[in-house]
Parts: C-alpha cells; sequence; structure tokens
C-alpha cells in the first residue's frame, strides 16, 4: 500500500518545478507551461485526498475535473493574449511587457 | 516491494523528469515534448489513484488540446532558440525561492496527521461521479459552461486583430 | 413702587443706551436729555424703593427684597436675572444714582462742542446701568457681568480721546490690569458655586456659614474673589491702572474713578463679607495688608505727582485703600459710611478740578496758582471736599475716617493702627499741598491767570449740590438724625455686620486724628505756600526719594519689564514650538515623509511581470514558513 504521503510529496515536488519554471523562464508560452505543471500538481493533490479520505462525496475528483475545464480555458485565453503581445512588440520575451514601470 | 510500489516509483519519476525537461531544457520544442511526457504521467498517476475516468479526461483535454494549443502558440510567435533568451535573469533567486517552498510544503505534509485516513485506496465510483456532477455540483458545472464560452469568445476577439476586420 | 420694582432702577438707563445707540445722532442736541431723563428717573424711583425698605427693616427677621426671574435653566444648573435690595445696597443705590446725576448735568457743559458728544452719552448711560445692576444684583454671575460691563464702559470712556496716544494706551492698560483680577474673580465665584450649587450670594452667604466649604477651600476661593476687587480697586499691585485713567474727560473720572466702578470692589466684599469671616483669618489679614501699602504708597505719590487729576486719583487710592482697612477689621459700617460720604466729596474734587481745566486748559499744577480771586464757588467747594478728604471736623470725611479707626482699633493690633494714623500726616499734607498750589499764592503762569474764569452754571450748581453731603452727610452716624429721616437710627444701626452698632464718640480717636489731620495740613500749607520754597529745598536734600515717588516708585518699569521679558518671551518660545515642531517636523515632516516614502517605494514597480511572480513567491513561502513556525 502506498502511504497518502508519497501522491502529496510527489505533488509538491512537481508544484516546485512548475513554480522555478515561471519565475525562471523568459518566454511567456514556456512560463505558460511550467503554469500548467503547477495546475497538474494540484489536481494530483486533490485527487488523493479523495481516494484516501472521503471516497463517498468524492469532492476531489469533481474539483479536479473542473480545474482541467478552467484551465483548458484559460490556456486558450492566454495563448490569444500571447499572440496579440506578439502582434504589438515582435516578441513573446515576457521582460518587454514592462510598460507599467514607474 | 510490491508491484504497486514499483508502479509508483515510475510513474512518480517519469512525471519528475518530464517536469524538470520542461523548465530547463534550451529548446522551446523539446519543452512541449516534455510536457506532453509529465502530462500523460500525471494520467498514470491518476489510474494509480483508481479514477479512471479523470486520467482519461486528462489524456484527451490536455494531451489532445493544450498541447497543441501551445505548440500553434510557439509556431505563431516563432520563438528563438537563442540561449540567452531561454533562462531569465532571477534564476538563481527562483531556484532558492521554489526549493524552500518545497522543503516547507514537505515538511508540513509529512507532519501532519489527515482526519479518517484509510490504509487502502478507495474505489470511486464513475456513476456517482456522473450523478455528483448534475445534482450537488449543478451550479459549478452550468458556471464552467459559461466560462468556456467566455473564453472562446475572448480568445476569438482578442487574437482577431486591427486589420480593418 | 417698592422693592420689587428695583429692577426699573438699572433698566431705564439701559432702554435709554439703546434709545441713543440707535437714534441718538438724530435726536436734538444727541440726546443728552435723554440720558439725563433716564438717569433722573432712576433717582426719584430710588425714593419710592428707600421708603418700601425704610418699612421692611422694622420687622426683625428683614434681610432684603426683590424680584428674580429664572434665566438660564437645565438639570441642577441655573442662573437668575435676579435684583436684590438690602440696607447695603440701598446706600450705593443712593451714592450711584446721585452723583451720577450730577456729572451727567455737569457734562453737558464740561462736554460741549465734543465732536462725539452723542456717543459720551451713550456710553454714560450703559455704564449707569451696568452699575446699577451690579448694585442689584442677586447672584454672583450676574454682578461679574455687570462687573464686566462697567470695565468695557470705563475702557471706552477712558479712551474716549482715542485720537490721543497716551489715551488710548491708558484704556488698555485699565481694561487688560482689572482683568487679571477679574480672572480670579471669575475662578472664585465658579469654586463658590461648585460646593454651594448656587450663584445666588444669600445662599452662598448661609452655606458658607453653616460651614459648608472646606477651611482652605474657602480660603482660597474668597482670595480669588478678592483678587477681582484687587483689580478694580486699584489696590496693590494693580493699582496702576488708576492714575492713568486720568487720560478720560473729567466728569468720566469723577464718577467712575471716584464714586461708582471703584468702589466696586468694596462693595462685593462687603456684600460677601460674612464669607471673607467664615474662611482662615488669613484671608482678611491678606486684604488689610495690601489695604495698608495702598494707603501709604498712594500718599507718597500723591506728594510728588504735579497733575491735579493725578493727585485727586491718589487720593481715591488712598482711600480705597482706607475702605479696604476697614472691611479688614470686620466693619461693614465704616467702609460703607466712608463709601458713602466718599461719592460725594470725591466726585466733587474731581468736578472741582474739571472746573479749572475747563477754564484754564491747564492741569499741572507747576502753570498754576492763585485761582482763588478768579474762581470763588469753585474754589470754596475745592476747599471743603479737601478738608473733607484730609478728616477735618465736622465735615463727612471726619466721621468716615473715625469710624475706620475705631474698627481698626478694636479689631487689630496697635500696630496696623498706628500705621494707619500716620498716613494721616501724608494725607493732609498732600491734600494742603494740591489746594495750595492750585487756588493759592501767586500765579505762576499770568497768561493762563488771565484767562481763567468761573464757571458756568450748569457746572457750579452740581459742585455745589455734591458740598452740601459731603460737609453734613457725616451726620448721618448720630442715631438721633437717623431717626428723624425714617432710618432705624444712625447708620451704624442701619448698615452692619453682626450686631447693629450704635454711634458712640470716641473723643481719644477723633483728638489724635484731628491733631494727626491737621497737622499735616499745617505742614504743607508751611511747605508750599509763597513759591513752595521750603518744599524745593526739601526736595533738592532728598532728590533721590523724590525722584522715586515721583517715578511711582518703578512699579509701572517692573511690569513693563516683566510682560517684555517674561511674557512675550513666552510667547516667543510658543511661536517657536508652533513654527518648528507643529508645523515644519509635524505637518511638513508628515507630508515629505509620505512623499519620500512613495519616491522610494515607487522604484518596486518594475514593470517586469517575472519580478512581480517572484514576490508572489516569496510572499507565500513567508507565509509557509510563518504558519509552520506559529502551528510548532
Amino acid at each position: 500500500m502506498i502511504p497518502l504521503n508519497h501522491f502529496l510529496v510527489l505533488s509538491t515536488i512537481l508544484f516546485s518545478i512548475g513554480m522555478y519554471g515561471v519565475l525562471s523562464r523568459r518566454n511567456a508560452v514556456l512560463i505558460l507551461m511550467s503554469v500548467e505543471l503547477m495546475l497538474q500538481a494540484v489536481s494530483i493533490n486533490f485527487v488523493a485526498f479523495a481516494a484516501y479520505l472521503d471516497p463517498e462525496k468524492a469532492t476531489g475528483i469533481i474539483f479536479a475535473v473542473f480545474v482541467i475545464v478552467v484551465a483548458a480555458a484559460e490556456v486558450g485565453l492566454a495563448l490569444a493574449m500571447i499572440l496579440r503581445f506578439y502582434r504589438n512588440r515582435q516578441t513573446a520575451n515576457v521582460d518587454e511587457a514592462d510598460m507599467m514601470k514607474w | 516491494m510490491t508491484w504497486e510500489e514499483v508502479i509508483f516509483y515510475f510513474v512518480a519519476a517519469l512525471t519528475v523528469i518530464g517536469a524538470l525537461g520542461v523548465v530547463l531544457s534550451r529548446n522551446v520544442v523539446h519543452s512541449a515534448l516534455f510536457l506532453i511526457v509529465a502530462l500523460i504521467a500525471v494520467a498514470g498517476v491518476f489510474i494509480l489513484l483508481a479514477s479512471e475516468f479523470l486520467a482519461v479526461a486528462q489524456i484527451l483535454v490536455y494531451g489532445g488540446a493544450v498541447t497543441i494549443l501551445i505548440l500553434f502558440a510557439m509556431m505563431l510567435t516563432r520563438v528563438r532558440d537563442l540561449p540567452a533568451q531561454m533562462i531569465g535573469r532571477q534564476a538563481p533567486i527562483a531556484a532558492v525561492a521554489a526549493g524552500a517552498f518545497m522543503v516547507l510544503s514537505t515538511i508540513a505534509v509529512v507532519t501532519t496527521e489527515f482526519p479518517g485516513e484509510s490504509e487502502n485506496i478507495n474505489v470511486i465510483d464513475v456513476n456517482s461521479i456522473g450523478g455528483k456532477l448534475f445534482t450537488t455540483y449543478a451550479a459549478p458545472f452550468e458556471i464552467a459552461s459559461l466560462v468556456l464560452i467566455v473564453a472562446l469568445v475572448g480568445a476569438i476577439i482578442l487574437a482577431r486583430g486591427e486589420e480593418g476586420e | 413702587m417698592g422693592m420689587e420694582e428695583v429692577w426699573l432702577l438699572p433698566a431705564i438707563p439701559a432702554a435709554a443706551f439703546v434709545v441713543l445707540l440707535l437714534v441718538g445722532a438724530y435726536l436734538p442736541r444727541r440726546g443728552d436729555w435723554v440720558a439725563i431723563a433716564a438717569i433722573g428717573a432712576s433717582f426719584v424711583l430710588f425714593f419710592f424703593v428707600l421708603a418700601d425698605l425704610l418699612d421692611a427693616v422694622k420687622s426683625e427677621d428683614f434681610v432684603g427684597g426683590g424680584k428674580s426671574w429664572t434665566w438660564v435653566e437645565f438639570k441642577d444648573f441655573h442662573i437668575d436675572l435676579g435684583f436684590f435690595v438690602d440696607e447695603i445696597a440701598i446706600v450705593m443705590l443712593l451714592v450711584v444714582s446721585f452723583v451720577s446725576l450730577m456729572v451727567q448735568i455737569y457734562s453737558v457743559a464740561y462736554m460741549k462742542g465734543d465732536p462725539r458728544y452723542g456717543w459720551y452719552f451713550t456710553v454714560m448711560c450703559l455704564f449707569v446701568a451696568s452699575m446699577l445692576t451690579l448694585v442689584l444684583a442677586d447672584n454672583l454671575l450676574l454682578m461679574y457681568a455687570a462687573w464686566e460691563g462697567v470695565g468695557f464702559c470705563s475702557f471706552l470712556l477712558i479712551g474716549f480721546w482715542w485720537e490721543k496716544r497716551s489715551a488710548s494706551e491708558a484704556a488698555k492698560k485699565a481694561f487688560i490690569t482689572t482683568r487679571i483680577g477679574d480672572v480670579g474673580f471669575l475662578i472664585g465665584i465658579i469654586l463658590l458655586w461648585r460646593e454651594a450649587g448656587t450663584f445666588n450670594i444669600q445662599e452662598i452667604i448661609h452655606f458658607a456659614e453653616e460651614g459648608g466649604y472646606g477651611n482652605t477651600y474657602l480660603t482660597i476661593a474668597v482670595l480669588l474673589l478678592f483678587g477681582g476687587a484687587v483689580g478694580k480697586s486699584g489696590q496693590f499691585p494693580l493699582h496702576v491702572w488708576l492714575p492713568d485713567a486720568m487720560e478720560g474727560p473729567t466728569p468720566v473720572s469723577a464718577l467712575i474713578h471716584a464714586a461708582t466702578m471703584v468702589v466696586a470692589g468694596v462693595y462685593m466684599v462687603a456684600r460677601m463679607l460674612p464669607v471673607f469671616v467664615a474662611a482662615d483669618p488669613i484671608a482678611l489679614d491678606v486684604v488689610l495688608i495690601l489695604a495698608l501699602i495702598t494707603v501709604w504708597i498712594s500718599a507718597l505719590m500723591g506728594l510728588a505727582a504735579t497733575d491735579i487729576k493725578r493727585v485727586i486719583a491718589y487720593s481715591t487710592l488712598n482711600s480705597l485703600g482706607l475702605m479696604f482697612v476697614a472691611l479688614g477689621s470686620h466693619s461693614v459700617t465704616a467702609a460703607m459710611l466712608y463709601l458713602f460720604v466718599h461719592g460725594f466729596f470725591k466726585a466733587m474734587l474731581f468736578l472741582g478740578s474739571g472746573a479749572v481745566i475747563h477754564a484754564t486748559e491747564k492741569q499741572d499744577v507747576d502753570e498754576l496758582g492763585g485761582l482763588a480771586k478768579k474762581m470763588p464757588i469753585t474754589s470754596i467747594t475745592f476747599a471743603i471736599g479737601a478738608a473733607a478728604m484730609i478728616g477735618i471736623i465736622p465735615l463727612s470725611g471726619f466721621w468716615a475716617k473715625d469710624e475706620v479707626l475705631t474698627a481698626t482699633d478694636h479689631h487689630q493690633n496697635i500696630i496696623v493702627y498706628l500705621i494707619l494714623l500716620a498716613s494721616l500726616v501724608v494725607t493732609g499734607m498732600y491734600m494742603a499741598r494740591l489746594y495750595i498750589l492750585t487756588f493759592l499764592g501767586e500765579p505762576k503762569d499770568h497768561h493762563v491767570y488771565d484767562h481763567a474764569h468761573e464757571a458756568e452754571p450748569i457746572m457750579s450748581v452740581p459742585l455745589i449740590l455734591l458740598a452740601i453731603p459731603a460737609a453734613i452727610g457725616g451726620f448721618v452716624v448720630f442715631h438721633e438724625v437717623g431717626d428723624t429721616l425714617g432710618f432705624p437710627g444712625g447708620f451704624g444701626e442701619f448698615v452692619y455686620f453682626d450686631e447693629p452698632e450704635k454711634f458712640k464718640m470716641h473723643w481719644d480717636t477723633a483728638a489724635i486724628s484731628t491733631v494727626l489731620a491737621g497737622g499735616g495740613a499745617l505742614a504743607g500749607w508751611f511747605a508750599w505756600s509763597n513759591g513752595a520754597a521750603i518744599a524745593t529745598r526739601v526736595r533738592e536734600t532728598f532728590s533721590p526719594i523724590a525722584t522715586l515717588l515721583s517715578n511711582r516708585f518703578y512699579i509701572d518699569e517692573l511690569y513693563q519689564f516683566v510682560i517684555n521679558n517674561i511674557i512675550i518671551g513666552l510667547g516667543k518660545l510658543i511661536a517657536w514650538f508652533d513654527r518648528t515642531v507643529v508645523n515644519d517636523t509635524g505637518v511638513d515632516g508628515s507630508a515629505g515623509l509620505g512623499y519620500l516614502a512613495g519616491n522610494e517605494l515607487k522604484l518596486t514597480e518594475t514593470g517586469k511581470i517575472p519580478n512581480y511572480a517572484l514576490a508572489i513567491a516569496a510572499g507565500v513561502v513567508v507565509i509557509l514558513t510563518l504558519f509552520l513556525v506559529l502551528e510548532a
């Protein structure tokens, strides 16, 4: 039997890697991919809890379903924005988006 | 070492390798491919957790649609492979932050007593999930469809462009 | 018409004031007849009140009569608009109304031709109304309001010719000096009210006699109350305003600074004497000591002053001191008797000097002389007044002074009595000096002498009318005289503190006082007649003392020094504090701090998204740490 902790630690590792990616990558698309990783980690967490702690209500799984839905929608929108940004600045480099500077 | 554990460690390793590939690779397309690996591996984790429906949904949506979207975006924005552009300036600090977060979270996870923890992974009935979706969680379900429509419309408008359309 | 309607006495001049204020400029003769008619009416009504009072006095437990309306009332706090007349008040009423009337008639001639003629009578009406309210007030708060009212009128009238710098300065000085005393007065009133729960004078007296106040508390309250009297009645150390107040027109000096306003302090203390007595004996000791100092320094300064009005002003201070000595010796009879006769002869002295000034356009005795031949009526009435002041038998001043001396003899130790007796000599000297230098001898300035003429009837008739009570007013002390007039007896059996005092002639005191006073007068005559040869030699010999006296003991300079250095210095300190600490540091500083903070903190807005994301991540790490630490 695999203890619950194992899944949780896995999700933590995944989340941290995703966080590192978000903070250190320059390209917007790459950042988006790292965000997807983070969302995956969260889903694992939810499903693990649902499986081990509360199978009748299955809240975790429902949650994970919705995470998938929202993540898909978000990716669509985010990519549309990146395309827009690219058209304006001819680059997808996130460091170039600094017009809100003081 | 039961078979379960072996499979678990294998799938876990796959996930982590895929994730590391995404964030560390110099080549964007390689990153995208590593992402696919990670996503499929996560689907494997879901199967391990006895939620097959979710695993299948995961593969369909993520492995299919999301990855294609990302590849398309990469094509349209002509991402260059220059190494200088790939890794950002604050990578060291980011590593520190991420590392700290991992350590702290692990400590939190390991030292917590979860209530109602049972030894077994319980099988979750797909029928019950469907039932719950339409009864207890009917409202979020409808709103989710709204979210999708909004995203659809929004994406079209945003990506349409200014050339006299 | 009786004691119940006593409120009409101040009301009619008050109404006249309003009328004159609004339409005075359009009335014929600027409305001086309105003022005279109003004050005359008060004088006439006085007799009705007197008759009613004399009738009521016959009953055993008579305290006083009058009428009272509630003015402010909420919860357990109420102020009344109340008028109360008893024996002390009725004496004051006579002095105030009669002297006011004489002065107003006199003013018609004195102030003729002045561009602000109408305004003079307007303010005079207000003054008379306020003074009468002060006398008749049945509660301390109303008395205080009227007190301030007469102070305000005094300010307006001293500074009547405000184009003259010295006049406006004097008005300011008078107001500020009396104000200092008035602060104490108000605090004293509040202290008394706090324990007794009422402002009503009779109730406070009752409360004090029952022992309702703690001893220290009452002593402090009473001394503060006396502070107001120190200011208003020119006791040392707040006496400095009275000589300067002579900048005002002479009728003003006669009415306000001789007969009525300055004795308000005496009146107040006389009224509140039961409360003073209920306090620690030190309270009345303070009264006595300040009064003695006032008596002596005023007499000495009068010896050196050269302006006629100034000398008379010092004599007023001298008399006020004597009244407070009487009060300090527990004798309301002596104080009120002196107040009574003083009102007449001092006002007359001032009006007489006014006649001299009006005729010669000069005030300095060094420029006058020999006027007796040219101004007989003035000269004779002045002589009567001076003699009354000195205390020559059988003029009114003698009887009053004797009462004061007797009271001191009975209540105080022998040293006080001797100090007082010695002052009589100096009084005799300076009054004689004044008379001789003004009216006798050779005129020092012939041009002035030629110009001089007797006062016109409107001015000289009041002089004569005032001379009569100045001469014979003292006889009211006798039981037989009082009885004939309808009073319960002599003055002492009508106005008294504890027990009615039937008049008894103290021949020893009378003899000593007459000898001393007369001796002083003679010494003065020797020194200043025939061109003041002896006096000049004495002055040269003792020139430092002479300088000290003519500079009024440098008290004014001392006060100015204190004001310049201490008060203005304090002001500068506070201004510095306001400018530097409050403004620069507090206001500007906090604004600058905000600006600085913003200026520095804006650098965190790099605009770069990765930076923001890092910040979020760092924040999450910190919170996580906190959670773990606190949980553990």
